[in-house]
């Protein structure tokens, strides 16, 4: 079985069971086996801009080393990490960096070329295992699943970057759940910000800009949500408590689905790590008995 | 409140060289504004704060609510037309702050059932943004 590099990160691992164990599992099921790099620390989960700022690129550079042990990719599911650890390798091997990249490698001591390629799950399914392949490995179609699919804004931006989809018109994972035989739903906010960290700091505003996402997708017709980041998916489903609007939308992972779309075992799908329970609405469209 | 001891010239150079962008190259068209997730709440929005940058009122941004509603998005860098990225700017006057030893944000000040229900993902980034 093919062998990639997995990072899963500080949030997998507790809060986010759900999403990383489908990962594992569907990976496994279509002939790819995510291994888990041997030691690995937080990334940082947020990326400093801030110019001479080296201190805080230490651990996603770290990590990408780590990688090297396995494979030249490094898969990452949840889209901070994914942001975090692909720009900083990224922008320290930028040619006008290299002071910055001697000085990094000189304090790890250690040699390190930038070959590890931070890659995203849903780029594995796109390019490795190929969605039309995907079609054929389906045992539960998600036929008349309305899914709006909610990338935020860590996948996609900045573009030049990360260079992951369309940055205004993402289509990567509406393409996954039309494999998967649900329906993806067009909603204008694909790519916009939850809140985010701020969150933490100021509560209602966070709010606010998840409730005009929820807005959004509910307007455009769709039975649920699926996201790629645990802060997104605590932003658009716990959050529902404090909206000035009754949304009773559930928030899966795009991992859940798939894995529901695979039939892997229910203990692993974990739908019950939600606020707003998707159980009902899986029943009613027959993929739960 | 941060009371600047530098000279106007060289709270400008450090905003450029924290956040690699040039003040003068904004023509104030509004796109960052238009685009921001929470311009709603800030005081003032990204336009506005560049503006008052390029007047050399940097007290006034400094010392402002607004940069600390960032969310770190990146619509406003992704969609300028010159090229000029204010989620930068943002981090840069807010490192300013914070190495200043003006701490924003504290833990005491976080709901006590709210840091055992949240993803640690929104800690670390709220720390790495908010904390010296």
């Amino acid at each position: 079985m093919k062998q990639i590099a997995y990072y899963p990160g500080c949030t997998l691992y507790t809060k986010s069971k759900n999403l990383d164990l489908c990962a594992r599992e569907t990976a496994q099921i279509l002939g790819v086996e995510l291994k888990e790099l041997e030691t690995w620390n937080c990334c940082g989960a947020i990326y400093s801009t801030v110019q001479d700022d080296l201190a805080n690129q230490v651990a996603p550079i770290r990590n990408l080393i780590e990688a090297q042990k396995i494979s030249n990719k490094l898969v990452t599911l949840c889209a901070a990490c994914y942001n975090v650890l692909k720009r900083s390798n990224h922008n320290l091997f930028l040619p006008e960096n290299d002071i910055y990249r001697r000085r990094m490698m000189n304090f790890l001591d250690t040699e390190y070329d930038g070959k590890t390629e931070t890659v995203h799950y849903l780029e594995v399914l796109k390019n490795d295992i190929g969605f039309e392949n995907l079609k054929t490995k389906v045992k539960t179609n998600l036929d008349g699943l309305k899914v709006a699919s909610y990338y935020g804004c860590l996948m996609l931006r900045p573009s030049d970057e990360l260079n992951f989809d369309d940055p205004d018109n993402p289509t990567m994972m509406d393409d996954m759940f039309a494999a998967l035989g649900a329906e993806p739903v067009e909603f204008p906010f694909k790519g916009e910000c939850c809140g985010g960290y701020v969150l933490v700091d100021k509560p209602d505003v966070a709010t606010r800009c998840s409730q005009t996402i929820l807005e959004s997708i509910v307007d455009a017709g769709a039975d649920c949500v699926a996201t790629t980041c645990p802060l997104c998916q605590y932003n658009i489903d716990n959050q529902q408590k404090l909206m000035s609007k009754q949304f009773n939308l559930p928030v899966f992972y795009f991992t859940q689905l798939l894995g529901l779309a695979l039939n892997v075992d229910q203990k692993i799908l974990n739908l019950d790590n939600h606020y707003i329970d998707p159980k009902p609405l899986l029943k009613q469209k027959g993929l739960l008995k | 409140m941060l009371e600047l001891i530098e000279s106007l010239q060289e709270i400008k150079k450090d905003i450029e060289l924290l956040s690699g962008q040039t003040l003068s190259d904004c023509y104030q068209c509004g796109e960052c504004t238009a685009g921001c997730p929470t311009a709603f709440a800030m005081e003032p929005v990204p336009s506005q704060a560049i503006r008052l940058l390029q007047l050399g009122k940097f007290n006034e941004v400094l010392n402002s609510t607004g940069i600390w509603l960032c969310a770190s998005c990146n619509v406003c860098g992704e969609r300028c037309p010159r090229g000029v990225d204010y989620g930068k700017i943002a981090d840069a006057l807010r490192t300013i702050v914070l190495r200043n030893k003006l701490t924003h944000l504290t833990l005491e000040k976080i709901d006590k059932q709210f840091i055992s229900d949240a993803p640690q993902q929104a800690f670390i980034a709220a720390f790495r943004k908010y904390t010296t």
